[in-house]
């Protein structure tokens, strides 16, 4: 009895443990929004953009994302959560995954509305691959030569359009689509391979299990193999078929991106974020 | 007969599993110290990066403001310190890294001070190469911020993967020993004085 009841109080303390664990993993960042589903570039939490000005940068930051895959977010706030505003920029851009994971190009253009009581803070946080193409000295400059006298007067969509137009400018050439696709490709293909043989080997196995008199125990018999539910489906007329499902997110979680088609205002949907990382590059100025 | 047979395929088999476990154990603590160490090279990375701009920031500071002699010494000597202190990437103890952050916490008070006495040279804050000079600065400071970061991550998780029962007795078995912490920020564990 006594010996049960320590075991239960290990497997709870066991199971604290871990949660405690993923909970620390799972929560990087208190108080950076988190990824917009379906993906966007463009999130205005602060609502000052008119949906129209909306659109219109999403568009020109797709069509860039589509020819380019260099990826600009733009990201816009009344509160920092007590960041400094490049590090609340960086931070979004390292847990968002703006850019692709193999060049790493991705932008995080974050700006803080300017209120009665706080001034206004804008940051572009440019990842590890764009930092030569964007040296820190060129964001700086985006800042003070063009989004800050536009902010002044309030003007929060031609600064940002602007800032992005320069961004597109500096970013542009730096990397093709047609080696990102490339490689995409061959992870692509390997995995298909790789998927063909699961599908082979396992067909293998029923086969020579059915061979050997086991058939009658139905799904108990190829029952064991690590990580697939076997769903039996019976099929009028035919052998009971076995069908294997992986089990939850391990096709999900190739490739990194999410897929969110279509939803975003009529144009051409934003594929997802890659899963760029980002070194901290940039700059920031108040205003 | 049938029955020894049995014992010694049931013995082969609990090798080979324990061989397996402690394969995929032993070499993900390899692959977890190859990653805490990458992160290492990059958190010196980004401090030689801010050691590299600093002479060319007190040369271009000493032509507005001469008579800041004693600052622009400080930083020179705590840059000097600070870049003799190199770190051994396969170790990374906490003394180790306690002993570097230290010395480049330093180099921060003395910059962070240069940085504010040039707020009273309108002419130097005017000057384009000073300005250059200070957005690639704090550039650096945002990188070594998030460099730190990842480095605190990645060794947390090899420490915990060490740690973990039945992981730590490959562990004491091969001597993987923990790594150090970039401990809070620099300053940020002193509460600020507040005077009346």
């Amino acid at each position: 009895m006594r010996t049960v009841r320590k075991r239960i109080s290990t497997a709870l303390i066991s199971i604290g443990a871990v949660l405690t664990f993923i909970c620390a993993v799972s929560l990087p960042c208190e108080g950076i929004p988190s990824k917009p589903v379906p993906p966007r570039l463009v999130n205005d939490y602060a609502s000052i953009l008119t949906p129209g000005q909306q659109s219109n940068l999403e568009q020109k930051l797709v069509a860039f994302s589509d020819s380019t895959s260099n990826q600009i977010a733009v990201v816009i706030v009344n509160d920092l959560e007590g960041y400094e505003s490049i590090e609340y920029a960086t931070r979004i851009g390292i847990d968002w995954g703006v850019g692709g994971s193999n060049y790493n190009n991705g932008i995080v253009v974050v700006v803080k509305v300017k209120t009665e009581r706080e001034s206004g803070d804008v940051a572009i946080a440019v990842g590890y691959g764009l930092e030569g193409a964007i040296p820190d000295v060129y964001a700086k400059r985006i800042q003070t030569e063009i989004m800050v006298p536009h902010f002044k007067n309030g003007e929060y969509y031609e600064a940002i359009n602007e800032a992005c137009d320069a961004l597109i400018e500096l970013a542009n050439g730096e990397y093709g689509r047609m080696e990102q696709e490339e490689g995409d490709d061959i992870g692509l293909i390997i995995f298909i391979l790789m998927f063909a043989l699961v599908i082979v080997v396992i067909v293998v196995i029923a086969f020579l299990g059915k061979g050997n008199g086991n058939s009658g125990d139905g799904p108990d018999g190829s029952g064991g193999s690590g990580g697939k539910d076997p769903d039996t489906i019976y099929i009028p007329g035919a052998h009971p078929r076995t069908i294997y499902k992986p089990r939850g997110g391990s096709l999900g979680g190739f490739g990194g991106g999410s897929f969110g088609g279509g939803s975003f205002g009529g144009g051409g949907g934003f594929g997802g974020f890659g899963g760029g990382s980002f070194g901290g590059g940039g700059a920031s100025t108040k205003w | 007969m049938k029955k020894t047979w049995t014992i010694i395929g049931i013995i082969a088999l609990v090798a080979v599993i324990v061989f397996v476990w402690f394969k995929n154990v032993y070499n993900g603590m390899v692959a977890g110290e190859e990653s805490v160490s990458a992160a290492w090279a990059q958190v010196e990375n980004v401090y030689q990066r801010r050691a590299d701009l600093i002479p060319n920031l007190v040369a271009t500071v000493k032509g507005y403001a001469a008579h800041e002699a004693s600052t622009l010494e400080s930083v020179v000597s705590a840059r000097a310190k600070a870049t003799q202190i190199t770190v051994d990437a396969d170790d990374l103890s906490p003394e180790d890294i306690a002993k570097f952050n230290q010395a480049q916490g330093e180099l921060s008070a003395a910059l962070g001070k240069l940085l504010s006495i040039t707020e009273n040279y309108p002419d130097l804050k005017a000057n384009e190469n000073f300005r250059d000079l200070q957005a690639q600065l704090e550039g650096t400071e945002n990188r070594i911020a998030t460099e730190r970061m990842k480095f605190n991550d990645t060794a947390r998780e090899y420490n915990t993967n060490i740690r973990k029962f039945p992981n730590n007795i490959v562990a004491s078995l091969f001597d993987f020993e923990p790594k150090g912490y970039f401990e809070a920020k620099e300053g940020a564990d002193v509460a600020p004085v507040v005077e009346f």
